[in-house]
């Protein structure tokens, strides 16, 4: 009996046990039984995953899954013991016996242990892997501890490397690959007779110090991040201000910026290195591609399109920053978790809440650090002053803001009663609208809207005395942006104003005006012109449309108005398009000039024009932010003008509806991407499946929009980001041999290509990332190799099983691409143009007439001969819906599109284009004009081939030129295989 | 399916015939010979060869041209109120009151379609139509919008169909190419030539811009004018070309890029010849002239447009797209100011051109395996922009098709009253793009390329054939 009880007592005594182990244990309950439903494969049920640590963690729709410590809080446990048969899980898959239940239960109140590196116990894809440093293979051929691994592939294989490539295909392959030229008769000579066994490397080095480096290298990398110089979508205007980041990448590779400083500052070098303007500069990277101008400028607020626009001008900052830095593909995560990789749609909103806080916009900066530095502090004051008054709004309601508007109200030229309106007696339309004078004195044209009219409003001032005029242009409610003009989009363009004295007797006699000035000018479009006596010239207000302006206009001589006099004000509006002041309204002055013009926003206008006493709270507030900011911004203007770059912008002055954030815009998951169907707000953050880094950013201030961009670059460049570093130098890799280690720059994930020799792709990161970071280290590290030395000439017995050269027998044979083509064109030519940096040249004839709409572009109507034609293609102005026919046929990509490798084609309009383009043929021209000496054809074979012809050829050639030209001649060596191809 | 770039391989060595005619464009997915016994198709049967894609730029009013709203006449002028307190926005303005269609309205053939005035000769031409009355768009932006019915992506960057179809099918003959483009004589639509791109698909596939009514209609098809250039000089220059070429692959005959580019100068050449002729109209007869309208100065462009293209599916061109309309706020099917002034006169523009152009293939028998498509890329607003304009309305608009595979006479699809949404059986643009894609032989699903991480299809992840098109 005794013995009976002690045996039960034993049993029922909790025993010390083993604790739950997760891989032996739980992940084969949670395969066999949750995943199907859980899982990786189609939409998670309840949005709770729990094949990945993180997100099963993270828990789902109805909040956390599993708390550890708590089984009978967690609901994956109380689920799985619920006595309702609709609501016990699993609901796809056979009950859990009791001793299932019973470790799930243990399991979590022992602390759920889940090894932090688990990945649904499958093999971790090969980019995720931990990066060490593999060993060098043993190895008797080569140069370099490359040449070790890809030998050790090819003797496992049973191939062998191919011979060194003779000299002269040396020399045209890494001149080509490093600058993106052809090497010079000289250059050529020097190599081909220099003895020194250094010979090949001194030649490397002198590449890599050249000016041309940099620009060779900064297109590979403008393709990645697909920069362009016109905004793209369907109004596609020019974007002048896109260069200063091109030339900050040229510059970076010329002084081979350590590459984590050069991830950090496109990302935030505005706010982590805010002492140099050039880490601003750099922030021309997230801004590089398509900005939908229609949607964000043109679309009324707070439609479900706006919000699609703005969701997809982020998408498109993540999803560049995403694929350039890190190879990865999170933008399929947009709509669901990703398909394919372990990336959970929460963390695709992560990545967008890192750049929840800017858009695209100019940013003015200054050369000058120390200039630099005191713009960017005044600009950051008046963010702040913005902030602050919708967040802490007191300070602008206290004694001191009250003196601050009083004293501004004090000096304003345009307070209330200094302008006294002038009520018309008549006003008439030239061409048909319906002028309707208003209680207010505006004047409204309706009805008909021709395409041009005079208004012409007579009326008797009470003012007696009059030293000026003012026009205002009032909005309507009629018009689809409330005017103030009646073009379609808002606009009017007074081509002349115009003022007469009638008096009783004799024909009405013109007053002249002066020194006109107006709250807003339209670019190119200035008040000045509507005084200017030329109706082809005229004042606009686009894109400040929606809101009412006006202009002052002296007059040069005061007049006095007689009684019974009249005055005759004449609106000519000659620039066709209704483009016609929809309500306008006169006013006069006493006042000695001269006329301060302070450009007042609407809505500060009618705050302004309300008694001091009678203003409410919010009134006050927003007057005193106005006035203010206004005195930050006269700080701003006594200082010399900036510069501009196109960047990321958290602050700049609105454009039509197109405003700044300020401060991070609200990101919530979007259900399958739709903008009108928001879940839970998320924060910023970066990837988990990156093993061994934090992918929630932990910010002290998640209002601060830098710190977030700042954590993501932190994130991006720590030294335990796997992907970052096997990112950049698979692209390196991929630009030297024309096909990456893994052949898909852009994605290392499981929907891109497996890499052909993993552990050299790992030793090169570690080597790279270790080493500082230096390309110029990484470029030299690889074309010193004896496998990119390697002949190009084929094997049959090899290409029979490895075609593709995968292994890398040989060295690939090259086709030059667009702009080594057009570039090493105009050095034959000995018309090349070698400045560097600047503002980007127009390589096509180009009028902007309508600020509204696409410019005309007409690579047709180019004069080749024009000098900006000579500058390297770096500096092309790359239109992004209208790209140079010449460079597209030659593979030029679309600058929409993120490109890490280029397609390589032929094709019979390739073939038109290089054979009969205008730019070639006029080249040739120039190039055969440089041929010297007695042979001729041996001099053209010098210059665009580096060797000397055959005797055949020599013959050939010759026989063609003497008939048909030089010109001719030189034109079809420039067609060649030979010359297209790097052997 | 096969990575292409893969299979031709960067350093392709040997890889044949087939990849060859792949990297030129002459061979789709298959390469030529496997599709003889589907009639040309890929996946399926194809039962049309050719497609002309005529494009509407702007957005073209369903209420004011092929969709019938009485309703708008009796309640012209109130408030537009769908009811149910539905929240009405418009992209660009404040609604305005309903505005009913300034035209007048008649039905027409054996189906009793009723047409407007606006198409008085497409009118006459509806029993060949198949019409979709029920389209929708995803917005009510231009760029985005055109970018969807071309592409099936609302971003730039996604090939257009012409650019999948002839990466499909490839060339029909070795004398024009796959795809080309007639843009409007004016200018070029919204997006420019973003509109037509060929994205990440090799060069090969993209569009050949024509412009008929241009001095020079094709760039660089020949030489320019100069003293040292002449005809027998460019013919001994392409012999010397060859002859160069042929001694440099004779130590690399591995390589098919090389010959690839030796038979591209070939194939230019045979371009420099048929080209001409395919442009040349004064081999037309005065009445086919004009039928297409080419005697009347507001048809005659766009008439010279649709001829031309009849004339490029004869020489072997696979898929032309015609667009009318230009970017801007005129001159295009954007009529947010006046309709009955805007849309008249770009109307009649391409109204008897398209009704020649029916008329021509049919009698040419040519519409037996020539499909015809047109569409535009949203419709507009029930209510009125301004006074008498209409804002844009991704809501609901209409297409329609005719020809190879179309069962003719029938329309698809309803708006409701208002013509203001797609109230039976909503059609988007991928339904549209595989239905014209699977009457190439085409599954819109299997028709997919690799690129930055996603298998990339014209149809995005969307689209249905609609069955009840097919004849």
């Amino acid at each position: 009996m005794t013995r009976a009880w002690l045996l039960v007592l034993l049993l029922a005594a909790p025993r010390p046990q083993a604790p739950v182990d997760f891989d032996r244990d739980i992940r084969p309950i949670l395969k066999a039984s949750c995943l199907k439903c859980h899982g990786a494969e189609g939409k998670p049920k309840g949005q709770l995953r729990l094949d990945l640590r993180a997100a099963a963690f993270r828990g789902g729709a109805g909040g956390q899954a599993i708390i550890p410590g708590k089984s009978a809080d967690s609901p994956l446990y109380k689920l799985l013991v619920d006595p309702d048969d609709d609501a016990r899980m699993p609901q796809k898959a056979p009950r859990l016996s009791t001793a299932q239940i019973e470790l799930i239960r243990r399991w979590i109140d022992e602390g759920v242990r889940w090894p932090e590196d688990d990945h649904g116990g499958e093999q971790l894809h090969w980019s995720l892997r931990p990066l060490a440093r593999p060993a060098v293979p043993p190895s008797s051929w080569g140069r370099t501890p490359i040449d070790a691994f890809i030998a050790a592939k090819l003797k496992e294989k049973g191939f062998e490397p191919s011979p060194e490539a003779d000299r002269r295909s040396l020399l045209r392959r890494v001149t080509y690959d490093l600058i993106g030229l052809p090497p010079t008769p000289e250059e050529t000579d020097a190599f081909l007779s220099d003895p020194a066994p250094d010979a090949y490397e001194k030649v490397v080095d002198r590449l890599l110090a050249s000016p041309r480096h940099g620009e060779r290298w900064a297109r590979h990398w403008l393709d990645a991040v697909h920069y362009a110089d016109t905004h793209g979508h369907d109004q596609d205007r020019p974007r002048p201000n896109a260069w200063p980041y091109r030339d900050y990448v040229v510059r970076a590779f010329n002084e081979d910026k350590p590459y984590a400083q050069f991830v950090q500052d496109q990302l935030a070098g505005d706010v982590l290195r805010p002492g140099d303007p050039q880490a601003l500069v750099a922030t021309g990277f997230i801004a590089a591609g398509p900005w939908d101008e229609s949607s964000q400028m043109h679309i009324m607020a707070d439609t479900v399109d706006k919000k699609i626009a703005q969701n997809l001008d982020r998408d498109d900052m993540l999803t560049a920053t995403m694929s350039t830095f890190v190879g990865a593909t999170v933008q399929c995560a947009r709509c669901h978790n990703h398909k394919f990789d372990p990336i959970p749609q929460a963390e695709y909103y992560a990545l967008q809440a890192c750049f929840a806080g800017v858009d695209r916009a100019n940013r003015p900066f200054d050369d000058d650090p120390a200039l630099n530095r005191r713009r960017q502090e005044l600009l950051r004051r008046r963010t702040d002053l913005a902030v602050r008054k919708k967040a802490r709004p007191e300070p602008f309601l206290d004694a001191d803001a009250e003196r601050d508007v009083a004293a501004w109200e004090k000096g304003r030229s345009d307070s209330p009663g200094v302008w006294m309106v002038i009520d018309a007696d008549a006003a008439e339309s030239k061409h048909g609208a319906t002028l309707t004078r208003q209680v207010d004195g505006s004047i409204v044209s309706s009805g008909l809207a021709p395409d041009v009219d005079v208004y012409t409003i007579t009326a008797r001032p009470s003012l007696r005395r009059i030293t000026a005029l003012r026009l205002e242009a009032l909005t309507v409610e009629d018009h689809p942006y409330k005017g103030p003009g009646r073009e379609d989009n808002g606009n009017f363009h007074l081509s002349e104003f115009r003022l007469l004295r009638s008096r009783a007797e004799g024909p009405p006699s013109p007053v002249e005006l002066c020194n006109p000035a107006a709250d807003f000018n339209q670019n190119g479009w200035g008040v000045a012109q509507a005084l200017d006596g030329k109706p082809e010239t005229a004042w606009a207000i686009y894109p400040e449309v929606g809101k009412s302006h006006y202009a002052i206009f002296e007059l040069r001589v005061p007049i006095e108005v007689a009684e019974g006099e009249s005055l005759v004000f004449v609106l000519e509006q000659l620039q066709g398009r209704h483009r016609l002041i929809a309500r306008p309204r006169l006013s006069a002055t006493s006042m000695p000039p001269p006329f301060r013009i302070e450009p007042l926003p609407a809505n500060v206008a009618q705050i302004a024009a309300v008694d001091a006493a009678k203003r409410s709270r919010e009134q006050k507030i927003e007057l005193a932010a106005w006035v203010l900011d206004l005195r930050i911004r006269k700080e701003l203007d006594a200082l010399p003008a900036p510069r501009q770059v196109y960047a990321a912008a958290s602050d700049f002055p609105p454009i039509a509806k197109f405003t700044p954030a300020r401060t991070p815009r609200p990101i919530y998951l979007l259900k399958r991407g739709d903008v009108t169907k928001p879940g839970e707000e998320i924060r910023p953050g970066g990837l988990s499946c990156v093993p061994g880094l934090e992918a929630a950013f932990r910010l002290a201030d998640p209002g601060d929009e830098g710190a977030r961009r700042a954590a993501l670059a932190a994130w991006i460049t720590d030294p335990r980001n796997v992907l970052s570093w096997r990112s950049i130098v698979n692209r390196v890799w991929h630009h030297h041999f024309g096909r990456g280690i893994a052949d898909s720059p852009n994605d290392l994930g499981r929907m891109g290509a497996a890499p052909t020799h993993p552990e050299l792709l790992d030793w090169l990161a570690v080597e790279f990332r270790d080493g500082g970071g230096s390309l110029k280290k990484l470029h030299r590290l690889i074309v010193t190799s004896a496998v990119y030395q390697q002949s190009s000439a084929g094997r049959a017995d090899f290409a029979k099983t490895d075609a593709s050269n995968l292994l890398l027998w040989r060295m690939n044979r090259l086709r030059l691409d667009a702009e080594q083509v057009r570039d090493s064109i105009l050095q034959l030519s000995g018309k090349i143009d070698l400045t560097l940096g600047g503002p980007a040249v127009k390589q096509f004839h180009y009028e902007d007439p309508n600020p509204e709409v696409t410019p005309k572009v007409d690579y047709g109507r180019y004069n080749v001969d024009h000098p900006d034609n000579f500058r390297r293609a770096i500096y092309r102005w790359i239109f992004r819906t209208l790209p140079d026919p010449f460079m597209e046929t030659l593979d030029c990509p679309d600058a929409s599109l993120l490109t890490g490798a280029r397609n390589v084609s032929v094709t019979p309009l390739q073939a038109m284009a290089v054979l009969n383009d205008r730019f070639v043929v006029r080249q040739s021209e120039h190039l055969a004009a440089r041929l010297a000496g007695p042979d001729r054809v041996a001099a053209a074979y010098r210059l665009i081939l580096q060797r000397a012809p055959t005797a055949a050829e020599s013959a050939a050639v010759g026989d063609y030129m003497e008939k048909r030209g030089a010109a001719n001649a030189v034109r079809v060596l420039l067609n060649s295989n030979e010359f297209m191809f790097l052997d | 399916m096969m990575n292409r770039r893969e299979f031709l391989g960067c350093g392709a060595s040997g890889v044949g015939a087939v990849a060859l005619a792949q990297l030129l464009g002459s061979a789709g997915l298959l390469g030529q010979e496997a599709k003889a016994d589907l009639n040309g198709g890929v996946h399926h049967r194809a039962r049309a060869k050719r497609v002309i894609h005529l494009f509407m730029n702007g957005g073209a009013s369903p209420m004011d041209t092929f969709d019938y709203k009485p309703e708008l006449e009796k309640r012209h002028g109130q408030k537009f109120d769908p009811g149910a307190g539905v929240r009405v926005e418009a992209a660009t303005s404040t609604p305005g009151a309903v505005l009913k269609s300034p035209y007048a309205w008649k039905q027409y053939g054996q189906c009793g379609r009723w047409v407007s005035s606006v198409f008085p000769h497409v009118a006459e031409r509806v029993d060949d139509l198949a019409f979709v009355h029920s389209m929708q768009s995803k917005t009510n932006v231009h760029g985005p919008g055109v970018y969807l019915q071309n592409t099936g992506f609302v971003l730039p960057g996604f090939p257009c169909m012409g650019s999948w179809v002839s990466y499909a099918l490839g060339r029909l003959s070795d004398n024009l190419p796959a795809f080309v483009v007639i843009p409007d004589s004016r200018g070029l639509p919204y997006n420019s030539k973003g509109s037509f791109g060929s994205g990440f698909l090799p060069a090969v596939h993209q569009a050949t811009l024509l412009r008929p009514t241009a001095p020079e209609p094709l760039a660089d098809l020949f030489p320019p004018k100069s003293p040292g250039i002449t005809p027998e000089g460019e013919a001994d220059g392409l012999a010397l070309l060859n002859r160069l070429n042929r001694e440099h692959l004779a130590s690399r005959p591995e390589d098919s890029r090389l010959e690839g580019r030796i038979a591209s100068y070939e194939m230019a050449a045979r371009m420099q010849l048929s080209a001409p002729d395919a442009l040349d109209l004064s081999k037309e007869s005065e009445e086919t002239r004009k039928l297409y309208g080419l005697d009347a100065k507001p048809t005659a462009d766009f008439g010279t447009n649709c001829l031309t293209a009849r004339r490029l599916l004869e020489g072997g061109v696979r898929f032309v797209q015609l667009w009318s309309g230009t970017a801007g706020a005129t001159g295009n099917w954007d009529n947010h100011a006046d309709i009955s002034k805007e849309l008249t006169f770009i109307a009649m523009a391409v109204d008897k051109p398209i009704a020649g152009l029916l008329t021509d293939l049919k009698r040419r028998g040519l519409l037996e395996d020539t499909l015809i498509v047109w569409t535009t890329e949203f419709g507009r607003m029930p209510f009125s922009q301004g006074t008498v304009g209409r804002d844009h309305n991704g809501g609901v608009f209409t297409s329609w098709l005719a020809g190879a595979g179309v069962k003719p006479g029938i329309a698809y699809g309803e708006s409701d009253e208002w013509a203001w949404k797609a109230a039976k059986d909503p059609v988007m643009g991928y339904d549209l793009n595989a239905t014209i894609l699977h009457l190439l032989g085409i599954d819109h699903e299997k028709l997919t390329v690799r690129h930055n991480g996603a298998d990339r299809r014209l149809t995005d992840v969307h689209g249905h054939v609609i069955r009840d098109l097919l004849a």
